[in-house]
């Protein structure tokens, strides 16, 4: 793979994420075929690809939910992370949040980020049991942050699309995550929202918070993102930067088909 | 060797049953969603019906309520009585007999679904397992109060003589033709389903209803319909098996209605999706059985562990565990929607009353009333069992009973047999019991939902006969008199019949009912506590939604296993607290029916908190609450029947159990004050 020049120079070669030949089978249907992408850190990475290519495919192998489906090397900050449970992965920095929402209905704001916040051991659990565990501050800032402040303490089903997008960001932020991969956090919103939503993530970068966008909106992703991964059926078609990305005559036939080529 | 091959032949009667029993369950769930745990008991009101139509040609009507009974009871005169049985004339001819009990199936069937499941079609499954239990307790006992308990009717088999009679030789085996006959029909049966789902309209209807609701009603589909068309199909399917197969086997009320559970065990293998697996996996679940029983007779060297009995459930468990998932797929609908698990304001003053009034009835109150409550409060604390396992982490478990005998059983082992003192002795079985629900809780780890019901059921059973019956580690059978110390500390006695100040020679004395009043007390401030602790929290995520906590850093399998753990801790104080009650363990206290019948109160009263175990423990038989109740309305034998029909009606009209109804209407009532108010103010 060709490198690629970014913003941060001096980041270029750090790795954070490296996941290579990561292959994903169901039954004879191949999701993933031989796909190696990386995150780096100073970078907010995107991928890219029409429904259906394995962008949500990745994300699950990458963060362990598919260990009887998955083959190929994932390694995170030097640890191997292929083979481990999905809560270890998590514990280890590798958070993600998911595009269908998935947030702890039954449970306010606040504590759908405290529960992702505290990494209970049973000791742990013993201890807090019965002595409590000081307020984390990360929680508020996170909140904060995020600008969900007049809703903490409601429940995620009084919320607004949007903010509920927000707290499964906020969730998988929380915990000083070191790489947060975000699966369509898009979908389902409004231009407006999208773009806010986009300059919010920008914002995060910006406070050295890594992230890999993954979305099937073109326009945000190459708006927001440093290095675009593109998928296709199961392939990586390329690797870029926005502009690009944006001229590569693959990707536009990937998102739409041949007629794009003849376009 | 031909012995065992005679074995699998004569298994092949039970096989029918429990197939045609399995076929009906999945038939039932394809089309409306739910596992009907009723099933045995609707063959068993059908079987019943056709004797009764048949010797003296009366149809039975249900119990029902008689609307001038106040006025009856205030002056003392009877008014109207609704009839046990309708009379039709002398017995009826045998296949007259059977259209009338089929017809009677049938209307079964469609009551069922639209007095009940109909309301329940958006209701999670906990609500239809509660329904359906609700629906079985009541079918039961109607059984019960119009025909009597345990002798079987004489039954004119439908099989000609000429069929029953004969025997057929297989391999130099000599097996009677009916049980051919029966198993032939039940495969009909099958074929004839599969090809009605497979080819028919009405299956392709059925099936679209059923995968999405919406779509197939802008199709024109009315999956209301389908779903009465098949419940009155699976009523009439029960119907004949029961009326089949009564003569072959002994008619009783507990025997038919529990043959649910292998025909529950091959449905689940079957995915409660395809008929032919499940016909299959019920005869090969038959066969074994069979086999097995045969070979602990035929066998010296073969454990006397009831092993017939387990192995079924072992297969299914063991089926189940390997073919489950650790995490639920991508796309899975996560089926835990409980009620929520609030977390009130401490309000020490309301505790306190209510903690004095109980304390005051236990000292002062009549006899009835200072049993009623003691039961009640040991109710509570296995309500509260409840609350942790099924509440906070929504893992359903019928097997908490299971928990309290392990307790009972190692109170008298460590206590009376090893002679260890009051505090240590039960809490040492109590820890036996939390082992006893790690076991339990390894299935959970890959089997969620109903599922996962009908698997805890199995692994209760199983574990019930190898620990409890037959050359079982406890041996209870046949030792009635395993007697308990009374629990003493610093001098001070507090068993059922030790002195007390106040009504000291009464028994049971107030001591005992003060101190399961304290153990009550502090194990309702234990589960406050864990709702407010950091595991709580994560018990509500694991609850709401298994990935995305495992994504969030969540122990998925550490929560669950904590929970049973937990769960199984304070089950088996109960079960210490009954064995101190009854001085005895008794067996009859693991039956199948009481097992479902605690987790029915205990989502009824409200299973996600410590205020709806409180409501459960008065619901429970023999609790305050059915002793406060006679006060007003004597039921006397009805009870059991009136608390099958209140579980449904209660799980159609207000799901989120008593909690939920009672939290609601003083939110409802805040309001309206508010309101009132706030008009005051502007005015």
């Amino acid at each position: 793979m060709v490198a690629i020049p970014t913003r941060r120079q001096g980041d270029l070669m750090t790795a954070v994420l490296q996941a290579t030949d990561l292959t994903v089978r169901f039954g004879g249907v191949v999701a993933l075929d031989r796909v190696s992408i990386d995150c780096r850190s100073g970078e907010l990475t995107g991928l890219i690809g029409p429904n259906g290519a394995g962008k949500t495919t990745l994300i699950d192998a990458v963060t362990g939910f598919l260990p009887q489906n998955t083959t190929g090397r994932v390694t995170f900050r030097g640890l191997d992370v292929l083979g481990m449970a999905p809560h270890r992965i998590a514990r280890s920095g590798l958070t993600r949040t998911w595009q269908s929402l998935e947030l702890f209905d039954d449970i306010s704001v606040r504590d759908n980020l405290e529960v992702a916040s505290h990494h209970l051991t049973p000791i742990g659990a013993v201890v807090d049991y019965f002595r409590g565990t000081a307020v984390d501050e990360r929680v508020d800032d996170t909140i904060e942050l995020l600008g969900l402040g007049a809703v903490a303490e409601r429940w995620p089903r009084e919320l607004s699309q949007g903010q509920r997008k927000l707290v499964g960001v906020g969730r998988a932020l929380v915990a000083d995550a070191a790489l947060v991969m975000l699966d369509e956090p898009a979908a389902g919103l409004d231009r407006a929202e999208t773009v806010w939503l986009g300059d919010r993530l920008r914002s995060l970068v910006e406070a050295e918070r890594l992230m890999l966008l993954v979305d099937h909106d073109m326009s945000l992703v190459l708006r927001v993102c440093d290095r675009i991964h593109v998928l296709e059926s199961g392939r990586l078609v390329t690797t870029g930067r926005p502009d690009q990305i944006r001229d590569d005559p693959r990707v536009v036939a990937a998102y739409l088909g041949s007629t794009g080529g003849r376009a | 060797m031909g012995s065992y091959v005679q074995q699998v032949l004569l298994s092949s009667g039970a096989g029918a049953i429990f197939a045609a029993l399995a076929i009906g369950l999945v038939l039932t769930y394809r089309s409306s969603g739910v596992i009907n745990f009723a099933h045995g008991a609707i063959a068993t009101y059908v079987a019943y019906t056709y004797t009764s139509l048949q010797n003296d040609g009366d149809l039975p009507v249900p119990p029902l309520p008689n609307p001038v009974a106040p006025i009856e009871g205030i002056f003392g005169i009877e008014i109207f009585d609704f009839p046990a049985f309708v009379s039709m004339g002398d017995g009826w001819n045998q296949w007259l007999a059977l259209i009338g009990a089929l017809a009677v199936a049938g209307v079964l069937g469609l009551v069922f679904h639209f007095a009940v499941f109909r309301a329940l079609r958006y209701q999670p499954p906990l609500t239809k397992v509660v329904a359906s239990i609700g629906l079985m307790l009541a079918l039961q006992s109607a059984v019960v109060i119009r025909f009597g308990g345990s002798r079987p009717p004489p039954i004119q088999p439908l099989l000609p003589d000429s069929v029953r009679a004969d025997t057929a030789d297989v391999l130099g085996t000599i097996v009677p033709w009916d049980r051919f006959v029966l198993l032939g029909l039940t495969l009909v049966l099958t074929a004839c389903l599969w090809a009605l789902f497979r080819f028919s309209r009405f299956g392709l209807h059925t099936r679209a209803a059923a995968e999405n609701e919406q779509y197939a009603t802008l199709m024109g589909v009315s999956a209301d319909r389908q779903a009465a068309l098949s419940w009155m199909l699976a009523t009439l399917l029960a119907g004949s098996v029961g009326i089949l197969v009564a003569p072959t086997t002994s008619l009783t009320p507990v025997n038919f209605t529990l043959f649910i559970v292998p025909a529950l065990g091959a449905a689940l293998l079957a995915r409660f999706t395809s008929f032919w697996v499940a016909t299959f996996s019920a005869v090969g679940l038959a066969m074994g059985q069979n086999v097995l029983l045969y070979a602990e007779i035929d066998q010296e060297w073969f454990p006397d562990l009831n092993l017939d009995k387990v192995l079924p459930f072992a297969v299914i468990v063991g089926a189940m565990m390997a073919r489950g998932q650790v995490l639920p797929s991508r796309g899975a609908v996560e089926a835990s929607r409980l009620p929520p698990a609030f977390l009130s304001p401490w309000r020490p003053g309301l505790s306190l009353f209510w903690i004095a009034l109980a304390a005051a009835v236990i000292i002062w109150g009549p006899f009835d009333y200072r049993t009623g409550m003691t039961n009640s409060m040991i109710g509570a604390i296995l309500a509260l069992s409840l609350v942790v396992v099924t509440g906070y982490v929504g893992q359903i478990s019928l097997a908490q009973l299971a928990c309290t005998g392990v307790a009972a059983a190692g109170l008298a082992s460590f206590g009376t047999q090893a002679g260890i003192p009051f505090p240590i002795a039960p809490l040492l079985a109590a820890l036996a019991a939390t082992g006893f629900g790690l076991v339990l809780a390894l299935p959970a780890l890959r089997v969620r939902g109903t599922s996962l019901a009908i698997v805890t059921l199995a692994s209760a059973l199983a574990i019930d006969e190898l620990v409890f019956r037959g050359d079982g580690w406890f041996r209870i059978e046949g030792v009635p008199n395993r007697e308990f110390d009374d629990p003493s500390l610093f001098g001070i006695d507090f068993g059922w019949q030790s002195g007390f100040p106040v009504n000291g020679d009464e028994i049971p004395t107030p001591a005992f009912g003060l101190f399961v009043l304290v153990v009550l007390v502090l194990i309702a401030i234990a589960v406050v506590r864990l709702r407010q602790s950091k595991l709580g929290e994560q018990m509500l995520a694991v609850r709401a939604n298994e990935r995305a906590a495992a994504g969030a850093g969540v122990n998925v399998a550490g929560i669950k296993l904590a929970a049973f753990a937990i769960a199984a801790f304070i089950a088996g104080i109960a079960g210490s607290l009954n064995g101190y009650k009854l001085g005895a363990i008794k067996i009859e206290s693991f039956d199948v029916l009481v097992n479902l019948s605690i987790l029915a109160f205990a989502y009824l009263g409200g299973i996600s908190t410590v205020t709806g175990a409180l409501y459960a423990g008065t619901l429970f038989s023999s609790g305050i609450g059915v002793v406060l109740g006679e006060e007003i309305v004597a039921l006397g034998r009805y009870e059991s029947y009136a608390a099958g029909v209140a579980l449904a009606a209660t799980a159609v009209v207000n799901p989120q159990g008593i909690d939920g109804f009672d939290r609601a209407q003083r939110e409802r009532l805040k309001q309206w004050w508010r309101s009132r108010r706030a008009d005051r103010v502007i005015s």
